[in-house]
């Protein structure tokens, strides 16, 4: 409850900072929250952005395709890694290394080889959301204490069922967070894809609204993709804690 | 008495990055159905890998080893429970889920397994702590748990390996007194480790003295005499003695050799 007030607070306040400030400052530049909220309802009229719905669905896809490839990619290279020791020293810093290099420096070469359609966005976005995933997936194997396998062994547990009884359910926890965050950054990297270099998508949209110095519907749009952002974020966050619940 | 366990002429060495270690030389040993047999001996003179290769997780290099008439060659949880030096309880599992976990992969169906562990919290001591984690338990219980989750599967040999290592010395002679009870009314065979004289002494039929690494057997010291033990008895303090004297001459090799 108290969290709750002050949550509203922080809101409230930074809402009338931005009112205030939008008020004195340049009109086309700054736009208070009382200019952006008709903007809102205009974009979601349809009337400033009659198709939002298709660019809205486009965007959703992508993140779903880039999303999906990620999580498969993720788990199979972060399991092939941790499994095997051999290869997992070989090739367990390399990853780390690329993780570490902001991975907007792909994005041109991205581009290149996929064209400025949504085939980029998605590279993009599973590139993102790739790393955390795979690097989650290594960090959970090595929490898994190996005195717990020994007692699975011993109680008659073969590799599999050894697997699905404590290595998963000692490592989901973390695994889940890896999750969530290659949701997240698969996200990311889709608007930012768009954002970068697009014709369609919400990225897009936004690009041309602040183009066009369209402030307010600049802003009606970045809410809707927050909108977009949170919600995907709470439905990951909701996942974490039934995962949580499986494993207690 | 009929041996239920016998080991004959074992021998392990393992290889290391630091070069081979002679963990056990030669080994031979029979317990019979019921018995209590104690294995005593200086650290690192093989008594884990000696429980290890009844329990079926380690393999011998040579020698036999032959478990109810047949040889081990992987882990019988039908015929042997272990409780480890570390209890590796699942700490995503409440007591009563630790305990019924070997029921579970045996595929003993839901309702079946949470009555046997239901039935055994009571015995265990562990009847109010059946939904808490390990994390929420003090050492002595969650070496109950793991004492537990070996007797869920009701196997006829329990090897327990230093399972009151960690405790304070008061909880480990109750600690004792309960497993004690435990065994006479279960019935069960128990191979039992420890580096406790007085837990050696109160608890066993048999113990078996250990010689420094590599590991061989010193000597065996049969205890017929009943329970509860007059610790104070002039029998016990003799056999206490001349333990202790078997088990100083190790200990002291063991010191002395420099360090692995
Ligand atoms: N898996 C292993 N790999 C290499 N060396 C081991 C392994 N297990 C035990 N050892 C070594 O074998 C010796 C005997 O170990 P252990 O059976 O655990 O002795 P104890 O239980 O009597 O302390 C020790 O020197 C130990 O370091
Ligand atoms: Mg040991």
């Amino acid at each position: 409850m108290k969290v709750l007030a002050i949550r509203v607070a922080i809101v409230v306040a930074l809402l009338g900072a931005w009112e205030i400030v939008g008020r004195t400052a340049n009109p086309l530049l700054y736009v208070p929250p009382s200019a952006a909220v008709p903007a809102l309802g205009r974009l979601l009229a349809r009337d400033s952005y009659p198709d939002l719905a298709e660019h809205l669905l486009l965007t959703l896809r992508e993140i779903l395709v880039a999303y999906a490839l990620a999580i498969v990619a993720g788990l199979g290279c972060g399991f092939a890694l941790g499994f095997n020791r051999l290869v997992g020293r070989a090739y367990g810093p390399i990853l780390a290394a690329l993780y570490a290099v902001p991975a907007v420096v792909w994005y041109p070469s991205l581009m290149l080889f996929f064209g400025l359609d949504a085939a980029s966005k998605i590279a993009f976005g599973f590139l993102l959301g790739f790393f955390p995933i795979t690097l989650a997936v290594l960090a959970g194997i090595r929490q898994v204490s190996p005195q717990m396998l020994v007692v699975a062994r011993a109680f008659g547990a073969d590799g599999l069922t050894a697997f699905r009884k404590v290595t998963l359910p000692a490592m989901l926890f973390t695994l889940v967070g890896g999750l969530r965050t290659g949701l997240a950054l698969t996200v990311i990297g889709v608007i930012v894809g768009e954002i970068l270099g697009s014709k369609s998508g919400m990225g897009s949209l936004i690009n041309h609204a602040y183009g066009l110095f369209r402030t307010a519907d600049y802003i009606a749009l970045v809410v809707v993709t927050l909108v977009l952002i949170v919600g995907s974020d709470a439905l990951a966050s909701a996942v974490e804690h039934r995962a949580q619940r499986w494993t207690d | 008495m009929s041996e239920l366990i016998v080991v004959e002429g074992v021998s392990k060495r393992y290889v290391t990055s630091s070069g081979p270690v002679d963990a056990l030389r030669d080994i031979s040993l029979s317990v019979g159905g019921g018995e209590f047999c104690t294995l005593i001996g200086p650290s690192g003179c093989g008594k884990s890998t000696l429980l290890g290769m009844l329990g079926g997780l380690v393999t011998a290099d040579a020698g036999r080893v032959v478990v109810d008439s047949r040889p081990v060659e992987r882990p019988d949880p039908r015929r042997v429970a272990t409780v480890f030096q570390d209890p590796g309880l699942f700490p995503w599992r409440t007591t009563l889920e630790n305990v019924e976990f070997g029921l579970e992969l045996q595929g003993v169906p839901a309702a079946r397994r949470r009555q046997v562990a239901t039935d055994l919290l009571g015995p265990l001591g562990l009847r109010d702590f059946a939904a808490k984690y390990p994390r929420e338990l003090s050492g002595g219980m969650r070496q109950r748990v793991a004492i537990g989750r070996a007797l869920a599967i009701d196997t006829p040999i329990v090897l327990m390996d230093e399972p009151f290592g960690a405790l304070d010395e008061q909880t480990r002679v109750l600690m004792g007194e309960w497993l004690l009870d435990i065994w006479r009314r279960m019935r069960k065979t128990v191979v039992f480790v420890t580096h406790s004289l007085h837990e050696a002494l109160a608890l066993s039929t048999r113990v078996v003295v250990m010689t420094a690494r590599p590991g061989r057997i010193k000597s065996v010291l049969e205890l017929p005499m009943p329970y509860p033990r007059a610790m104070e008895s002039s029998e016990l303090v003799a056999l206490r003695a001349k333990l202790w004297s078997d088990i100083r001459d190790e200990s002291l090799r063991a010191m002395g050799e420099p360090h692995p």
